[in-house]
């Protein structure tokens, strides 16, 4: 029990100490010591907060039960193979990502506050990942709401916070309606700890089958606001991109993935053989591929680089969610290696469009040009993790797309069979057409460029060794994928 | 009898006469005499709990040892033990939270005045909570509006005076109903001890006699009682009541004195008509509608308003509404839903006032919404304060908002024909309350430069502070562990048959 | 109904009172009007109390000439829940009036919708 305990508590106490500590904005010029330490600090947090997970993912096997919310509701945590897979992309994207942040928060005020939340985040995800309840899961869903707020709205331009409200609202919203489906579920199920192959009392199947349909379907809804699903994806494109850059990788690459965590988590709490071939399914399919195509057309048209990646998440997270909604081996295995691909890449492309930000201060693609010649080190990463999420062999995505795909036309669904993998065969071809001209206009701008303007602006190394792991990885996961494939075999799902 | 079984009565009369002699003495021991009565009630009713809880079995205290149907009697449970000594809690940290501003507020000479009001106020909630008496119970309302009325007006503004009038009216016409009420009721069953009126009843609608006068009856001490605790659409009258007045009565007034009807209203539900009889009427269903009206509406206004505390006052005519959903729902756990909503209300809403008045004090004493940016950095604590309220209000979990909800949500689950609209409405007003929670949250913490207000540090105020301190505890204890309070809950109703 | 109502015209008329007492408290801008309504109201629910109380050919429960039976005399309760609402009320009225009377001196009207007005006006 301590391991898990312990990862979640300290990076809980180390982000209140930073918050506390650090109360007031360092000032300009006396800072500069005191931000040293405040790096450093924060940097030793987070190594340590990584090695606590590890040590408790890879030690603690059994549950335990912290405490009893109600009588019959405990706050229960263990560690399960979801809950592993999640908490493994946690730990690398956190600890780039915070890294990455180091150099890029020196352009922003108020640094505490934000190493403080990042921390509390981190604990928080930790916490999400290893809850072994329902009702604990949801706990720690609406505190990820919470502490991933401040990190949204911390230019605390007006901009911003309207998209942090937003994002408060949406995310509230779709708790709530997810936890109305958690009341019925607890009125007709045996238990509310995650079990494999479903936990509905065969005698509530039997009365109100067609009803616990319903809720399902409405739980799937709620949750999956967060993961940014048709038709409740609007506040994603807003909330990302005003967050600082590093933000914005944990956020599209880990936060929405809590939305995804979630959805398995009521899809293992239901049963794959309850749910499968009814209406519900449908319906959520089709949801799942008017977000896909619908992302990646709104990423095509959008000029503003952060926005284009943030439209993009809005996309790929629907790869995910229909792998999960097709309920097949296949389709799961590509959903949940698209989980890492996806994390990976996106984290990537988000610190090297922070990258760009922090050196040249261009956010509009069109202003890109040449930008290849500038920075090549940030670019070739950028287009690595391009080719990643179009799904280009031997990248991450091709597997995890190849899989789905499979999976989908083996399922048997009348005409969804096909159309799935057609929508995102489309939808593919688009992300190559919002993705790649930035490729090719920033190597070679055209004949008529003025190369002499060109200056060198590659960004320190504590920028660019982050990229450079998450680009690495993004291929490792398409060239070794056998290595995850124990991970891949969730039990129960 | 056990001495203990005279602490009902001794807290009633302590704080009674302690009203009386504050009046002819300086405001300073006035205040002292007025603490000390209020941490002399909560010991006596811990002790009284205690022994209640070790006993498992409620006394009924005779006063001036004659016998029922005669004499004036005095019950006390584990609910009714428990209730005081919450409500001495809550009153003992709204008085300390707001002492500094009473210099402001209050003219020096009436201070004394104050102290009487607030000793008055104590006396007639516990009588309103220990006694068996209908008709006791009805002077004790009077007197318990009258000294709230005195709180309101105590802050010489006209605004609190059209307040005063507009409470006095509205409670006027409330306490009318309930004698009219009562006077039926006396009229049908002859007797007006609480216990002997659900025999006579329970025999009357077992024979099905005069069941239209009885209904009557029910209906007009309920509606009296809903005006009383400003149940939705009797609400005009509060938010310029907790609105203007000092904030100390403003917390006391929103937390206990609606509190105390709402809790004469439960005690007339299971002690007077009976549990069963009351659900089998229709009036439940009407309270179930003016409940889910009232969480709605009052939202929707508080969402309006650009003035802090009349923002938090509109909030609590939807807090209200959803306890009179809980007595809709007519099951036992809406109702166990219900009083601990109670206390989860009482123990968040004093908490937001006196944090709004921290707030208030570091923005040039402005309460416009917009005057307030960045008011969370210059007092921090009042900051952390109203947070941690606001997140109780929405509902989020650690906070004693969330139980409730949770409990409000498992109760209605359980009745098949109000499911659904009370889930829906139950999502719909957690998310209004996040909209306008959130929205003052993120303001006060929206740093703003141009603002030239001084700050304030833990030094200048380390009692304010530490009465927000306590609320915030008192707030996750209900959130965290539930599970013994809402234990005693049970016990307690179980009590009342 | 119409022979119980004729047979309980008293409770009748009170309820009558009652409403109209109500009515005027809630609808009545004047102030001094509203509290005349209350006291209206509150006598109704008196002479209530005093119908119930009354029992035909009975006489008050004094005790004179030594007649100890309680068939001789009315119900005594009723008569003291009266005489307490009675305190009662006079101590409401007499806050209702000083209130009116603050209300008055600071904006020399007693329509208390005019009153709403100045303050809306005063902005305060």
């Amino acid at each position: 029990m301590y391991p898990i305990l312990l990862s979640i508590l300290f990076p809980i106490l180390a982000g209140l100490f930073l918050l506390i500590r650090y109360r007031t904005p360092l000032s300009s010029r006396a800072g500069t010591a005191k931000r040293k330490t405040l790096v450093i600090l924060t940097g030793s947090f987070l190594i340590i907060t990584v090695l606590l997970t590890v040590i408790a993912i890879f030690t603690a096997k059994e549950g335990f039960t912290l405490f009893y919310l109600t009588e019959t509701l405990p706050v229960y945590f263990r560690i399960d193979k979801a809950g592993t897979l999640f908490s493994l992309l946690a730990v690398v994207v956190l600890l780039c990502a915070g890294f990455f942040s180091f150099e890029y928060m020196k352009h922003e005020e108020r640094e505490s506050r934000y190493y403080g939340f990042y921390l509390l985040l981190f604990g928080v995800l930790n916490a999400l990942c290893f809850a072994g309840n329902l009702i604990t899961f949801y706990l720690f869903f609406e505190l990820l709401t919470l502490t991933s707020t401040p990190l949204v709205l911390h230019t605390g331009s007006k901009e911003a916070v309207m998209a942090g409200l937003k994002y408060l609202f949406y995310s509230l919203c779709g708790a709530y309606t997810a936890l109305f489906g958690i009341y019925f579920l607890y009125k007709n199920s045996v238990t509310l700890a995650f079990t494999a192959g479903g936990v509905l009392k065969a005698s509530a199947i039997a009365e109100h089958g067609g009803f616990l349909l319903a809720v399902a379907f409405v739980m799937i809804l709620g949750f999956g606001v967060k993961a940014g699903m048709f038709p409740m994806h609007a506040w994603l494109p807003a909330a990302h991109p005003v967050a600082p850059a590093p933000a914005s990788a944990v956020l599209s690459a880990m936060i929405v993935k809590a939305g995804v965590l979630a959805i398995i988590r009521v899809v293992t709490m239901f049963g794959r053989d309850f749910l499968r071939n009814t209406w519900m399914q449908t319906a959520w399919i089709c949801l799942t591929l008017i977000t896909v195509f619908m992302g990646s057309l709104l990423a095509y048209r959008e000029p503003v680089l952060k926005k284009r990646l943030a439209y993009s998440t809005v996309s790929q997270l629907s790869y995910i969610l229909f792998g999960l909604a097709v309920m097949n081996e296949e389709a799961l295995a590509g959903s949940l290696l698209h989980v890492l691909a996806h994390g990976f890449v996106k984290a990537a492309l988000f610190l090297c469009a922070g990258a760009i930000i922090y050196k040249t201060g261009k956010t509009r693609v069109e202003e890109m040009r040449g930008i290849g010649r500038e920075m090549p080190l940030t670019m070739w990463c950028f287009t690595i993790a391009s080719l990643g999420l179009i799904g280009i062999p031997p990248t991450g995505g091709f597997i995890s797309k190849w899989y789905l795909a499979i999976g989908s036309l083996k399922s048997g669904l009348p005409v969804l069979a096909v159309l799935g993998p057609i929508v995102l065969l489309v939808s593919a071809l688009l992300t190559a057409g919002y993705l790649l001209p930035l490729t090719i206009n920033g190597f070679f701008p055209g004949a008529n460029f003025d190369y002499d303007k060109l200056q060198k602006k590659e960004p320190c190394k504590l920028m660019t060794v982050p990229i450079l792991i998450l680009t690495v990885l993004s291929v490792l996961v398409g060239i070794f994928p056998d290595g995850i494939a124990p991970v891949l075999a969730l039990a129960g799902l | 009898m056990n001495f203990i079984c005279n602490f009902p009565f001794f807290s009633i009369l302590l704080s009674l006469f302690s009203g009386t002699i504050c009046s002819v003495l300086s405001a300073k021991a006035a205040k002292l005499v007025n603490r000390v009565v209020i941490v002399a009630v909560g010991i006596m009713s811990a002790i009284l709990l205690l022994y209640l809880l070790s006993t498992g079995e409620p006394f009924v205290y005779w006063m001036g040892h004659f016998p029922a149907p005669w004499g004036n009697e005095i019950r006390a449970g584990v609910l009714e033990a428990g209730m005081a000594l919450f409500f001495c809690i809550i009153m003992y940290l709204s008085m300390a939270g707001g002492a500094h501003k009473l210099f402001g507020e209050v003219v020096e000479n009436k201070h004394n005045l104050y102290y009487i009001l607030v000793n008055l106020l104590l006396s007639s909630l516990l009588a309103l909570v220990y006694t068996n008496d209908m008709f006791t119970a009805y002077v004790f309302v009077e007197i318990n509006t009258i000294s709230a009325c005195g709180l309101i007006m105590i802050r010489q503004v006209g605004r609190t005076i059209e307040a005063a009038v507009r409470y006095m009216i509205m409670s006027l016409l409330g306490s009318g109903l309930l004698l009219f009420g009562l006077c039926i009721m006396y009229d049908l069953t002859g007797h007006l001890l609480m216990s002997n009126i659900k025999e006579s009843v329970g025999l009357l609608m077992a024979n099905g006699e005069y069941p239209i006068p009885l209904i009557v009856s029910v209906a007009l001490m309920c509606v009296g009682l809903c005006i009383k605790s400003a149940l939705f659409p009797f609400h005009a009258w509060l938010p310029d009541a907790y609105g203007y007045s000092t904030v100390s009565s403003a917390a006391i007034l929103s937390s206990l004195v609606s509190k105390g009807y709402i809790f004469l209203l439960i005690k007339i539900i299971y002690r007077v008509i009976g549990f069963n009889i009351f659900n089998s009427t229709r009036i439940i269903d009407v309270l179930f509608v003016f409940g889910l009206m009232g969480m709605i509406f009052g939202s929707i206004s508080a969402i309006r308003e650009n003035d802090i505390r009349r923002m938090i006052a509109y909030s609590s005519v939807a807090q209200i509404g959803y306890i009179y959903m809980g007595f809709g729902m007519g099951t036992q756990a809406g109702m166990v839903a219900s009083v601990f909503h109670i206390l989860s209300h009482a123990a968040t809403k004093s908490l937001l006032f006196i944090a709004a008045i921290g707030l208030t004090d570091v923005s040039g004493g402005s309460r416009k919404l917009t005057d307030l940016t960045g008011a969370a950095y210059r007092n921090k604590w009042a900051g952390a304060a109203f947070m941690a309220g606001s997140l109780s209000m929405v509902g989020v979990p650690l906070f004693s908002g969330f139980i409730s909800k949770l409990l409000f949500s498992q109760a209605a689950v359980q009745v098949e024909g109000k499911m659904l609209a009370s889930l829906i409405v139950l999502g719909i007003s957690t998310v209004l309350n996040a909209i306008y929670f959130m929205k003052t949250v993120i303001r006060i913490y929206t740093s703003n430069r141009e603002s030239a207000y001084p700050s304030v540090t833990f030094r200048d105020m380390k009692s304010y502070a530490a009465v927000l301190i306590c609320f915030m505890i008192l707030n996750v204890i209900l959130g965290v562990s539930s599970q013994p309070v809402v234990d005693m809950i049970q016990l307690g109703l179980a009590m009342f048959d | 109904m119409g022979p119980n109502l004729l047979a309980n015209y008293g409770e009748a008329v009170s309820a009558i009172l009652f409403c109209i007492g109500f009515t005027n408290l809630l609808l009545q801008t004047n102030l001094i009007k509203k509290i005349i309504g209350l006291n209206i109201m509150d006598s109704a629910i008196y002479l209530f109390l005093a119908e119930k109380g009354y029992i035909a050919g009975r006489v008050a429960p004094i005790v004179v000439n030594g007649v100890t039976s309680t068939e001789a005399y009315i119900n005594p309760i009723p008569a003291g829940l009266v005489l307490t609402g009675i305190v009662v009320s006079v101590s409401v009225t007499a806050l209702m009036l000083s209130l009116t009377i603050r209300l008055y001196t600071r904006y020399h009207t007693l329509d208390l919708d005019e009153i709403s007005a100045q303050l809306k006006r005063e902005g305060k």
